[in-house]
């Protein structure tokens, strides 16, 4: 049952060989054998959007994934939305000029939704912002700011 | 304790002053996924664990088979009650001494669905979670009392602490002009923070590491310790951030002496995650509650009578108490009043804290019950609440430090346009929507325990704040710098602050709503003390550039020192550091009164609540107010409920970052959106399991399910409440949310839902 298999993966512009059991989902192959933990382990059950990561630029629940999945497709984690130094995304820019988190758990998952949102064309207004923010829950309760931070996000994208 | 002389700016500046609106300074780490939490960690041949539960709700555990597990590749140990390391019980939160029996992380006896029976501990989580599914348990299983509303589960006992009375409420009662008795009705409802429960725990030798999030890093410590037989120093608990806890998060639970039992059994460290089901059942939310109340008035709507009697569920053994009488025994003036609370044991883990627990169900029963009233006998929801407002505490009689309650209607009925208000139920329409306003108070008590930090003011200038207290999304991190910065007199960007950690300077519980006010004057006072240290150290050292002066006195601004007697010259203070030779100058600080600065009183302080004053503690009675307008829409078929527009008028005292604040509010509210209209523990009548023990099952508020939301700070300095001025904020919020929605569905619709959560099968 420990039979690994051995993945290629390319994480944010970067290939890792990885070998892994072909059960591993994406969401700990990154948490636990790639230690990028800024994507966040919330409900393990694809329901509460913690674990959002870009896959070909498409938003996907990496928990709901397995890395097997991904071989050969371009992942995006929070830690690959801006370089490191650098201007952050105008997104990231957004969410911490309108305090759009509190405990901060959520944020990653909903940075990246919030990205995809934006690029799929559904920021035109508040209620498309929160419907198509939905996915992805926040306990804090920062969805007010949310919306904010995303409408305003969508103007400097555009 | 010091009387401090503080500016009290109260702008929306949004420099580093205390009062400014500055950015959480720890959001970039936070956006960027930076920010390590607990189990964010990987310390040297770690392994995994997965905790297996009880599927029955009561009986006894008569045999584990362990042995496919074991033969599981990967599989390192299946720790069951039988050959776990036993260790001992500890002292608990109260500072109660611990029972003389072990304690036992594992049960055998069950009493309750979802309790821990053994744990596999493996190379990695799949082989772990694959294995524990391998574990075949034989129970013998006896019939669960699985709620309060199973007949078998009685009356519970009284909890005697609870009663509240005064004049005759019964005799004033039946003679009121006016009678009405209604039962009110909470359901189960549960903390759900996003950051799922679990740690990492390391032993090397005697001394123990925890990643853990953690709502109180001393007092978890203390049971760690306790537990294990070893010093209170020897424990390393580190939570510099923590993902949401609301309550939960300030206990160890059972899982974490599993974890830490397992690393030392195999000398590795391991890492516990429960998964998001048992966060259901691996500690308690808040329990089911029922009040019945009984108002008796005048015809004008003047109260003449409260008689209040409550329950809550508590688990079969052990006292969980929701403090059900906590608002109605202060919103309003009565001359007579009586208020009694049972517990009722039934087969569920032991329910815990859920913000604001008490106030929050508390204020569900007494702000519908004073609606129901206004209609009774035909007054404005806002003119009764006026009619009978309390200039005084009615229970404690005293004055209130602060209650800026009249203000907060006001403020929050101007802004919503309550005067828009049709008087009648059902009169207000737009096509397919009724349309209901709804009004409602809440409160929450100023807990107030002592404080300590250090400011250290480094050879560079940078100033240096720390302390074991913590921030899990309140803005710890972001306040104390501002009130670094504002009592030395340095740009809040030079100002780092270090929180989460066991070995930094003690700090209690961040839960009552009472760690920002402790903690805020807990920093002010070790920064003046360390500002007053450079100071001296600037005029009298021979070698600084201030020595010439003769000045008895400097100033600090910007970072930059400054003699009265030669203005136009002005030093950095790493220059004074620089000059004088000195590496760093730090204050340790406490708030203690003198009589508990002994080391027993000083640990007892920070690792109990034992010390904390209850909010009548001295002249005054301490309280946060709010009040919530609400607008509702119910869809005239199919009775859906959506809150349209609210506004809230606040009470919190000075704000320390209003940005924060006010993010803080907005959250409270939300979840009290969730209380109202969708969150229920759905408990099997016939097994005692909780059934919905998920978040697609469970329902939390959603991005969609949420208006825009107007909040209103009414509060002034109050300095009876807190050395700085504020009062309670993070609890606040959510009591009175619920009230507010339920009277609005009531004047939408007609009808009165006095069992939440609102949903749309009690309309149609």
């Amino acid at each position: 049952m420990s039979n690994q298999t051995t993945i290629n993966l390319e994480i944010n512009g970067k290939a890792h060989a990885l070998a892994v059991e072909p059960r591993v989902t994406l969401l700990d192959a990154l948490r636990d054998h790639l230690e990028l933990t800024g994507t966040k382990k919330g409900c393990d059950q694809g329901q509460c959007g913690a674990c959002t990561v870009h896959v070909d630029g498409e938003r996907v629940l990496s928990c709901l994934t397995l890395a097997v999945q991904v071989e050969g497709r371009a992942v995006t984690t929070i830690e690959g939305l801006s370089d490191p130094g650098a201007e952050l995304h105008p997104v990231q820019a957004a969410f911490l000029e309108h305090d759009a988190f509190q405990c901060g758990y959520c944020t990653p998952g909903q940075i990246m939704s919030a990205v995809s949102c934006i690029r799929e064309g559904h920021a035109g207004s508040d209620d498309e912002i929160r419907e198509y923010m939905s996915g992805n829950l926040c306990r804090c309760g920062a969805y007010p700011h949310i919306v904010e931070a995303v409408r305003e996000a969508a103007k400097v994208m555009s | 304790m010091t009387i401090v002389d503080t500016k009290m700016k109260h702008g929306d500046a949004s420099d580093g002053l205390l009062g400014g609106r500055l950015a959480r300074i720890d959001g970039p780490v936070k956006i960027t996924g930076a920010a390590d939490y607990a189990m964010e960690h990987f310390p040297e041949g770690m392994v995994y664990a997965v905790v297996i539960d009880s599927t029955i709700a009561s009986g006894r555990v008569v045999a584990i088979d362990t042995g496919s597990a074991e033969a599981y590749p990967g599989v390192l140990l299946v720790l069951t009650p039988d050959n776990a390391l036993p260790i001992k019980s500890a002292t608990d939160w109260t500072g109660a001494p611990p029972a003389e029996a072990p304690f036992e992380p594992l049960a055998r006896e069950v009493t309750f669905a979802g309790q821990h029976i053994a744990a596999v501990i493996a190379e990695t989580f799949e082989q772990a979670t694959a294995a524990a599914a391998l574990v075949k348990v034989t129970y013998d299983e006896t019939a669960p009392i699985s709620s309060f509303d199973d007949p078998r589960s009685g009356e519970g006992f009284p909890i005697d602490m609870m009663t509240k009375e005064w004049g005759d409420a019964e005799a004033a009662l039946a003679i009121a002009p006016v009678r009405i008795e209604q039962e009110y009705r909470t359901p189960r409802e549960y903390n759900v923070p996003i950051e799922p429960h679990g740690l990492i725990a390391r032993w090397e030798g005697d001394m123990l590491t925890l990643w853990e999030p953690s709502q109180w890093i001393d007092g978890m410590s203390r049971t760690y310790a306790e537990w294990f037989g070893i010093p209170f120093e020897k424990v390393r608990l580190l939570s510099p951030y923590i993902g949401g806890g609301f309550g939960s998060k300030a206990f160890p639970a059972r899982y974490g002496a599993v974890a830490a039992i397992a690393a030392k059994m195999l000398d590795r460290p391991v890492k516990l995650a429960i998964t998001r089901p048992q966060t259901f059942t691996a500690f308690g939310g808040r329990p089911a509650t029922r009040q019945t109340i009984a108002l008796g008035a005048t015809r004008e709507g003047k109260l003449l009578s409260i008689v209040h009697r409550s329950a809550n569920e508590t688990s079969m053994d052990d006292v969980a108490v929701e403090p059900l009488g906590s608002v109605t025994s202060i919103m309003y003036a009565v001359p007579n009043f009586s208020s009694r609370q049972n517990i009722v044991p039934v087969n569920t883990v032991k329910p815990g804290a859920l913000r604001a627990p008490g106030e929050n169900p508390s204020a569900f029963g007494i702000e519908c019950a004073i609606d129901e009233l206004a209609y009774e006998v035909g007054i404005d929801p806002l003119d009764i609440r006026l009619l009978n407002y309390a200039e005084e505490d009615p229970h404690a009689r005293k004055p209130w430090s602060t209650r800026r309650l009249r203000e907060a209607y006001a403020a929050g009925a101007e802004a919503f346009g309550w005067a828009k208000r049709s008087p009648s139920v059902r009169s207000m329409r737009e096509g397919k929507q009724l349309i209901g306003y709804g009004v409602a108070a809440g409160t929450y008590p100023v807990r107030r325990t002592p404080g300590e930090a250090m400011v250290r003011i480094l050879s560079n200038g940078t100033i240096e704040v720390a302390s074991s207290g913590i921030d899990m999304g309140q803005g710890t991190y972001t306040i104390l710098a501002q009130t670094a910065a504002e009592a030395i007199g340095v740009p809040v960007e030079t100002v780092v602050v270090k929180l989460g950690d066991s070995s930094l300077p003690r700090a209690p519980v961040a839960g009552g709503s009472q760690l920002a006010n402790l903690m805020t004057g807990a920093v002010h006072v070790a920064a003046l003390a360390a500002r007053d240290e450079l100071i001296g150290l600037a005029i009298n050292d021979q070698n600084s550039p201030f020595r010439d002066l003769q000045a008895n006195t400097l100033t600090i601004e910007g970072g930059q020192m400054s003699s009265p007697r030669d203005a136009g010259s002005s030093v950095a203070i790493a220059e004074v550091m620089r000059r004088t030779g000195r590496d760093r100058i730090e204050a340790l600080r406490n708030t203690l009164p003198e009589n508990l600065r002994n080391k027993d009183d000083h640990f007892r302080n920070f690792t109990t609540i034992s010390t904390m004053l209850s909010p009548t503690e001295g002249d005054y009675s301490m309280h946060s107010w709010c009040v919530h307008f609400v607008e509702v829409r119910v869809d005239v078929d199919f009775g859906t409920v959506r809150v349209s527009r609210m506004v809230s008028a606040l009470d919190s005292g000075r704000l320390y970052n209003p940005k924060l604040a006010e993010s803080q509010w907005k959250g409270g509210i939300i979840m009290g959106i969730g209380q109202a209209l969708l969150e229920e523990g759905l408990v099997d009548q016939r097994n005692g399991h909780v059934m919905n023990n998920n978040l697609g099952d469970y329902l939390v508020p959603t991005n969609a399910d949420i208006p825009d939301l107007e909040v209103i700070s009414v509060g002034i300095p109050d300095t009876n409440a807190s050395i700085l001025g504020g009062k309670a904020v993070g609890e606040l919020a959510i009591v009175g949310v619920a009230p507010a929605i339920a009277n609005a569905v009531y004047h939408a619709t007609g009808i009165r839902v006095r069992d939440l959560p609102i949903t749309l099968e009690k309309l149609i």
